[in-house]
């Protein structure tokens, strides 16, 4: 039984044409997926309407046998489903310590937080390093890592991330990584979108791939990794050349 | 020097009057992105009520502010859950929040001065003509009142914003709405209870202007340029903005007042905004403007 299940979704922004186009995708526990495919295809509209940020137009989202219809993103969150989008998610006048609070908003048992922060300070301690810091004032790095230690602050089932390495230099975006890996170790599904197809591939477990607001293929990581037609297609002649970027 | 420090001090009062009158305008802006141009009608409507329970019920303006902001708070609520929520998708939200907001403004306006004519009122409570020496220096002892009970209450909001649950949510709702709907913040229970508090301010603001400022319907509008003046300086949506734009403000006004005369006052407070904005457009505490 899938643990989230995405049915004929059709979705778009204001009076715009549907950019998910009856996407159907199901997303079993404790796996971790990595969403491929070229710009525009539906990859970070696909987490906003799993999120709740979006509405879908017809379709529909069902967490563990509950169809979410139009829920709000903190009922969604309250459900355990958490959402790291790609840029802007820290709150930048507050400070680190602040951010990790806040993202235990859900929570009011104050020892499950503090638990849970310390929890987060051991799997990034430039957080507690840092913990009176302003979270707008910390580097691109620093502030993506508060948002991943944000989104553990609720204990989510599953994690969504939108690009958790764009922008980030080389060495950065490994750490980042390296925390995805210990999330998944801690039993969290993940469900993440990532412009650098080939490391993101190589950390999941499946691969699906959007096109033109559907599922065009899915399977198993490594065998997209190695399927010569979606290279060509849609990770880029880069991949023959070692996989760099 | 004597005499300046005097003038500074009556601006000070009349400054942390200010801020109070304009705490929630940005409390509104900052969370909700409502510019909303009928908080001074609502402050003028709120000084109607305490006017009437000193001049029929004997009630003192001040004690008056313990029913005006739970009544207010309510109101505000309801006028966000009437008339906001159904604009929030919008694309012109913030346009339509100052065209609905002046469309509010004309209402109770028009409601005000049916009821209670065109005519100035004033509540008179005996202190309002009492004053004290603080060494040298005279201090009105209405204004006295007002500016700290109004540095009391803009206290409480911050410690409520700093140290409370739901004041984490709205702090967060004004960084950054979508990320505060990320971490579970509902944004619009977040949203009508910033309105309504912003409105309880509004409803003590009038307990104050009942017997500071001689009021009637139509001396709103004169109120609401002052306040965005007060708010845009301070930096939409800063709180701290506000208070020290105000304190700044009513400085400046009582020193030109003092130096130059009376008529000057406005026109003083409009030039040191204008100066201002010319060097920080964005307000003394405003993060640069988004596009």
């Amino acid at each position: 039984m899938a643990l989230l299940e995405i049915r004929d979704v059709n979705a778009g922004y204001g009076k715009g044409p549907d950019i998910l186009k009856g996407l159907s995708l199901e997303v079993e526990a404790g796996k971790s997926y990595c969403i491929i495919g070229p710009n525009g295809a539906g990859k970070s509209t696909l987490l906003k309407v799993i999120s709740g940020l979006l509405p879908p137009r017809s379709g529909e989202v069902v967490f563990r046998d509950v169809p979410f219809n139009g829920a709000r993103p903190d009922q969604v969150l309250a459900a355990g489903i958490c959402f790291v989008p790609q840029d802007q998610a820290v709150f930048p006048e507050m400070s680190v310590k602040e951010n990790l609070t806040i993202g235990a908003y859900l929570e009011r048992d104050r020892s499950v937080i503090k638990e849970r922060m310390e929890r987060v300070f051991e799997l990034f301690p430039i957080l507690a390093e840092r913990a009176s810091q302003d979270g707008g004032t910390m580097s691109g790095g620093q502030q993506q890592m508060l948002a991943l230690g944000r989104a553990l602050m609720i204990d989510p089932a599953v994690m969504m991330l939108d690009e958790p390495s764009l922008g980030l230099a080389p060495q950065i975006a490994d750490q980042i990584f390296a925390t995805i890996r210990q999330m998944e170790a801690l039993g969290i599904t993940i469900v993440m979108v990532e412009q650098n197809a080939v490391r993101g591939l190589e950390l999941a477990d499946w691969g699906v791939v959007l096109d033109l607001g559907i599922v065009r293929f899915e399977g198993p990581a490594d065998t997209i990794l190695d399927d010569p037609r979606i290279r060509e297609l849609y990770l880029g002649k880069a991949v023959g050349s070692g996989g760099t970027e | 020097m004597t005499e300046i420090i005097q003038v500074v001090i009556f601006g000070l009062l009349l400054g942390g009057v200010y801020a109070l009158f304009a705490s929630g305008l940005t409390l509104a802006f900052g969370v909700m992105r409502i510019v909303n141009l009928a908080h001074a009608v609502f402050i003028v409507t709120a000084a109607y009520g305490a006017f009437f329970a000193w001049d029929e019920l004997g009630i003192d303006p001040i004690v008056s502010i313990l029913f005006l902001m739970p009544l207010f708070f309510i109101l505000g609520v309801g006028v966000y859950l009437m008339f906001f929520i159904r604009i929030e998708g919008s694309p012109r939200y913030v346009e339509m929040t100052v065209l609905l907001t002046f469309g509010i403004a004309i209402m109770i306006e028009g409601i005000l001065g049916w009821r209670f004519t065109g005519i100035f009122r004033q509540a008179k409570p005996g202190y309002l003509t009492d004053a004290f020496f603080w060494g040298d220096y005279l201090i009105p002892t209405g204004q006295a009142y007002a500016a700290g009970l109004s540095l009391v209450l803009l206290a409480g909001l911050w410690l409520f914003l700093r140290y409370t649950r739901t004041g984490y949510g709205i702090r967060a709702t004004m960084q950054n709405r979508a990320a505060a709907q990320l971490v579970g913040v509902n944004v619009r229970r977040v949203s009508a209870i910033s309105f309504g508090i912003s409105a309880a301010f509004a409803g003590a603001s009038g307990a104050f202007m009942s017997y500071l400022f001689p009021f009637f319907p139509f001396r709103h509008w004169q109120w609401i340029a002052l306040l965005l003046a007060l708010v845009v300086l301070g930096g939409m949506g800063s709180l701290k903005g506000a208070v020290v734009g105000a304190l700044l403000l009513g400085v400046a006004s009582s020193l030109v007042v003092d130096q130059i005369g009376p008529g000057w006052g406005p026109m003083a407070f409009y030039a040191a905004l204008f100066g201002i904005l010319l060097i920080r457009p964005q307000g003394l505490f405003g993060k640069e403007l988004a596009v």
